[in-house]
């Protein structure tokens, strides 16, 4: 096997360009796994650890910049990120476990397109968009649009996911992130909740939720949101919402839950926004 | 015998250093040069006729050295401890997914790894017997062809006639209990190294919980006389019962005998290991209880059905100890306990820490809490009315002379102020979460039991240079039962732990001393390491006394690195003494054998072998426990065991058995199942079978009550197994206090939400 360690963006397209069989690889978590399945046998690597251009977190006024390449440690180490945020940084936080969030970077959580990737709902209810390079040139879309199934994205052969770009919520809104696993650490989601609340005046004002492991992708459910906004945030808003969820989820049975659980949790989860938007809002 | 020095003190472990810096060599460390890889390719359907293995074209590939079959096995071609009916490669048929059917050797891993691929067996699919319901139907495939259909052993056992005083107790209880099968996980995966010499010698080093019985197992298996298998165990990677028997001795022997003397190498992945290793028995449980008004315990029913999968392996031993502990650490009047150990094609069950004892622990200890419930009585106060005291007979009629500190573990926890403030603490539960605070009483039999001489033979030597070697007999598989033998040894000898040196087990070097089992390798071979020390130093003080002119041993003594003679203050350095003594004369070896009882249970003679036991080491354990009533986590908060282990020899050791049973015991209690749909297992690595990590576990807090065991050396008893039962009874007892009785273990969160109730839409 050849392993290739290009130092620039541009390097690395050349390289896919001279080897159109070539496997990108950031940090080879998912990657190498499938290889010792026998699920990929890739001829050649093309390593992304090196780039620097691909790599790193830049605040842009409103919006922080996230590199492809950049490390879940990075991200969960960022002042930006842990203070503008904090749902991405509690994404990041719930992923996998220390050393296994050395190597893993954010270009390849969003490439695999897991339905369990930790790091696709919280980027979704923020509206976070990917920037996708090829040496034809730039394009952008909403991750949410980049993510197009299981296992399946926007990218055409020879492009490469640059960066990620995330819009910063304004002042006053709760963000909440909650990963329901089969254990602490080192678990991946049976099912997770990433929920933006702006609570204006003791009311929602505008609710934006998604749903990990419960569908192909992750799922929204716009009648949810419509029916939270204008409520107060209490345990019976948040109940009332619940059967919609469970009307909008797809979530499938496997060794880790079955799909009745992960119906019934995903609404469940609902019910902790209430304890986030204040205990005077338990009822 | 007066207490070790350091008793109550911690001090480094005689291991620690070389673990800490990396230089301990495992089984899995040793890559021989010019080594060649074995690996065996495994059967893939759980129950079938094997019509013909294909391997013409492994054979032919470049760097395949060996493809055998079952017809290349020279024995009888069947593994087993009592009953032999497990092949070494199957020919006619094969009964779980992880029955080998061919074994390759090859030069790397990799071509290997191609080989395996490249062999077509031609299996015909049989009806799967997916589970005891299906193994004990009427017209069920037959797994083995036995008179008995499925049903490898039943057995009943009876104290007094406890159906008719069932009928007269004020209370009845009933339930049925499920648990699951359990892999060990152990760090290191089965594997081993084996090198046949030019006289034909099969040396192999094995990571292995039983290195003696191996060269039996090997030797009726391959036809090989026992005296040509040289065994090796260094210390293991953990083992937890898993290692006791052969895993890849067999098929290793077998793979040395065509690799032209060249040195083999296997090693199973974990997806193998969790295949074709060896499981806990998965169990149902059928219990009825009957009390008096006043909680005094009158009668016990059960029906104990052990899934013991494609093979025996110790499926009717562990039976054994279900019927025997199926009445837990309380007086019963009476009791009949009848089992059932049942052939599927599941995966082999075997030897596994709490030895059929972990299964019937939930189901004695749920009838506790549900007598408690409905007698409007407190748990812990209902356990230590009926605690088993010492000169009590206890459930299979056997009178315990031994130690006895079951209810001095209890009133421990009683005192503690984790249960004293139990109240507050559940009233205080956050929002969306549920408290309760469980206890659970335990015991576990300690040994071999009647009828398997539990013997151990330790052996100490003086080196040349005025040093002493132990020759420990029984492995270490991370229990520090050796360094716990160096510190006895400095003891007895009076020496630093400097003057000392430690070999592990070895068939050529030390003696036969049972296997790393039952709780009995400190106790065992601890006490004929007492007897080999005591016998040397007489020995020493005696060889010295002309050198030091001095003609009454008793003026003579061992001090470190020498024998003095305190009244002139000369000294004979051991160096000097070891120098000048023959070496036939620098050794000393010695014999213990673990007592047993003479009382034998009505219905005990079915079992020939390992039933019952007369010690016993006993724990009351306590968790703390909140369910998240969104989700149906369970988060143990705290958790706090009393464990009565007679004397404690090493506090830090003590303890370390005591977390590590406990963290294995949660971890049976709320994640590990391996379910099988179809004899095929549906968690097929760690990614998917799920133990738990270093933040799922509570500080877990361990008190000893020390007892003395006056048979034990230095007053102890064994805790490694007993410390496994207590966690799933005691999250049980918990759960059952807020509302959620479970009786199938493990304790998902979609079986407390299940238990939860509520919309399900
Ligand atoms: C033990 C373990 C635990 C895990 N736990 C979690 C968890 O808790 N949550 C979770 O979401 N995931 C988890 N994962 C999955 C995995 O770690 C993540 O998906 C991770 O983000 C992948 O990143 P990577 O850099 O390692 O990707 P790689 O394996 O390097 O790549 C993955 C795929 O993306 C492609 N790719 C990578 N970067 C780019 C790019 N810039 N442009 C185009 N294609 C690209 C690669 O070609 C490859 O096909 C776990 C994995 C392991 C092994």
């Amino acid at each position: 096997m050849n392993v290739l360690f290009p130092a620039t963006a541009d390097a690395v397209l050349e390289a896919l360009r001279a080897h159109p069989d070539a496997r990108l690889m950031a940090g080879g978590t998912d990657l190498l796994v499938r290889r010792r399945a026998g699920a990929v046998a890739p001829g050649v690597l093309v390593c992304l650890e090196r780039v620097a251009d691909l790599n790193g977190v830049e605040v842009l006024g409103d919006a922080i910049r996230i590199g492809a390449a950049t490390t879940l440690t990075a991200i969960l180490e960022n002042g930006a990120i842990r203070e503008r945020l904090p749902l991405l940084r509690d994404a990041a936080g719930a992923f996998a476990s220390p050393p296994v969030r050395n190597m893993a970077t954010l270009g390849g959580n969003l490439c695999t397109a897991s339905p369990a990737a930790d790091t696709l709902p919280p980027l979704c209810v923020l509206g976070a968009e990917a920037e996708i390079l090829s040496s034809s040139g730039t394009r952008r879309m909403p991750v949410a649009d980049f993510v197009t199934g299981p296992g399946r994205t926007a990218l055409e052969p020879g492009e490469l996911l640059g960066s990620v770009t995330v819009p910063v919520p304004g002042g006053g809104t709760i963000q909440h992130f909650e990963k329901v696993g089969r254990r602490k650490a080192m678990a991946i989601a049976v099912v997770s909740l990433a929920a933006l609340l702006r609570v204006e005046g003791g009311v929602i004002a505008e609710a934006r939720l998604a749903w990990g492991s419960v569908g192909p992708t992750v799922v929204r459910c716009p009648e949810a949101e419509a029916l939270l906004a204008g409520r107060a945030p209490t345990l019976e808003t948040f109940r009332a919402a619940g059967e919609s969820v469970r009307r909008a989820v797809r979530p499938i049975d496997d060794v880790r839950a079955s799909a009745g659980y992960r119906r019934r949790v995903a609404a469940n989860l609902l019910l902790r926004l209430a304890e986030k938007a204040g205990p005077a809002a338990l009822g | 015998m007066s207490p070790l020095p350091s008793m109550g003190s911690r001090s480094r472990r005689f291991d620690a250093p070389d673990k800490a810096l990396g230089r301990e060599r495992f089984a899995a460390d040793e890559y021989p040069e010019n080594l060649l890889w074995a690996g065996a390719l495994r059967a893939g359907a759980p129950h079938g006729l094997v019509r013909g293995v294909d391997t013409a074209r492994a054979e032919a590939m470049p760097g395949v050295v060996a493809v055998l079959t079952a017809g290349d096995v020279p024995g009888a071609n069947r593994q087993g401890f009592i009953y032999w009916d497990m092949p070494v490669l199957c020919g006619d048929k094969v009964r779980h997914a992880g029955d080998p059917v061919a074994l390759v050797v090859a030069e790397t891993r990799e071509i290997l790894a191609e080989a395996l691929l490249a062999i077509e067996p031609d299996i015909e699919p049989l009806p799967v017997v997916d589970g005891l319901d299906a193994a004990l139907a009427p017209d069920a495939p037959r797994v083995h062809d036995l008179e008995t259909g499925n049903v490898l052993k039943q057995a009943t056992v009876r104290k007094g006639d406890a159906r008719a005083a069932l009928d007269r107790c004020d209370v009845v209880i009933e339930e049925t209990f499920f648990t699951p099968q359990q892999a060990h996980c152990f760090l290191e995966t089965e594997n081993g190294t084996a090198r046949m010499d030019a006289a034909g010698i099969i040396h192999m080093t094995v990571s292995t919980q039983s290195p003696f019985r191996d060269r039996y197992e090997v030797g009726q298996a391959l036809g090989i006389p026992q005296e040509r298998l040289h065994v090796i165990a260094p210390f293991l990677g953990g083992g937890f019962g898993g290692k006791d028997g052969v895993t890849v001795q067999c098929l290793l022997a077998l793979a040395a005998m065509h690799a032209g003397g060249r040195p083999v190498k296997m090693w199973w992945s974990r997806e193998e290991s969790l295949l074709a290793g060896y499981k806990r028995h998965a169990a149902r449980m059928r219990f009825r209880l009957g009390a008096g008004a006043d909680g005094a315990l009158r009668a016990l029913v059960c029906d104990l059905d052990y899934d013991t999968g494609a093979y025996a392996h110790l499926g009717v031993e562990i039976m054994a100890l279900g019927l025997e502990h199926a009445s837990g650490p309380y007086r019963v009047e009476t009791l009949e306990a009848n089992g059932r150990c049942v052939y599927t094609n599941n995966p082999v069950a075997g030897a596994f820490r709490g030895f059929g004892v972990a299964q019937v622990s939930f189901a004695f200890e749920g009838m506790m809490d549900r007598l408690a419930d409905r007698l409007g009585m407190d748990p812990l106060e209902l356990r230590l009315q009926n605690a088993i005291r010492r000169g009590d007979r206890n459930g299979v009629g056997v009178a315990m002379t031994a130690s006895t500190g079951m209810a001095e573990c209890l009133a421990g926890l009683r005192e503690h102020p984790l249960w004293r403030t139990r109240g507050a603490w559940v009233r205080e539960a956050p929002p969306l979460t549920r408290r309760g605070v469980g206890v659970a009483a335990v015991l576990n039999g300690m040994g071999y039991g009647r009828g398997l001489a539990d013997m151990a033979v330790a052996k100490v030597r003086l080196t040349v240079d005025g040093r002493f070697r132990i020759y420990n007999g029984v492995s270490d598989m991370g229990q520090g039962n050796s360094p716990t033998f160096v510190r006895m040894a400095c003891h007895v000898l009076n020496q630093d732990e400097s003057g000392m040196e430690l070999v592990q087990p070895d068939t050529d070097r030390s003696h036969p001393s049972g296997s790393a089992a039952a709780g009995r390798t400190t106790y065992t071979y601890g006490k004929a390491l007492i007897r080999a020390c005591e016998a040397m130093r007489d020995k020493l003080l005696h060889r010295a006394a002309m050198a030091l002119l001095v003609d009454d041993v008793a003026d003579l003594e061992l001090a470190p690195g020498a024998v003095r003679h305190p009244a002139t203050g000369r000294a004979l350095p051991l160096a000097l003494l070891g120098s000048k003594l023959h070496p036939d004369d620098r050794c000393c070896v010695s014999e213990a054998m673990m007592p047993v009882t003479r009382d034998v249970p009505e219905g005990g003679e079915a079992f020939r072998l390992g039933f019952p036991h007369l010690i016993f080491p006993y724990a009351a354990h306590l968790a703390r426990v909140e369910v998240d009533e969104l989700t149906g986590r369970v988060a143990v908060a705290d958790y706090v065991a009393f464990t009565d282990g007679g004397r404690v020899l090493d506090p830090q050791t003590y303890e370390q058995q005591v977390q590590g049973a406990v963290a294995q015991g949660l971890g049976y209690a709320l994640w590990e199942d391996c379910a099988a749909e179809g004899g095929r297992l549906l968690a097929t690595d760690l990614s998917t079978y799920v133990i738990p990590g270093a933040g799922d576990l509570p500080d877990i807090e361990s008190h000893a009550v020390e007892t003395v065991e006056e048979s034990g050396p230095f007053g102890m008893k064994g805790i490694g197994e007993v410390g496994m039962n207590g966690p799933l009874p005691a999250v049980a007892s918990a759960l059952l206090r807020m509302g959620l009785p479970m009786t199938r273990a493990p304790f998902t969160p979609e079986r407390i939400l299940a238990a939860l109730g509520g919309d399900d839409s």
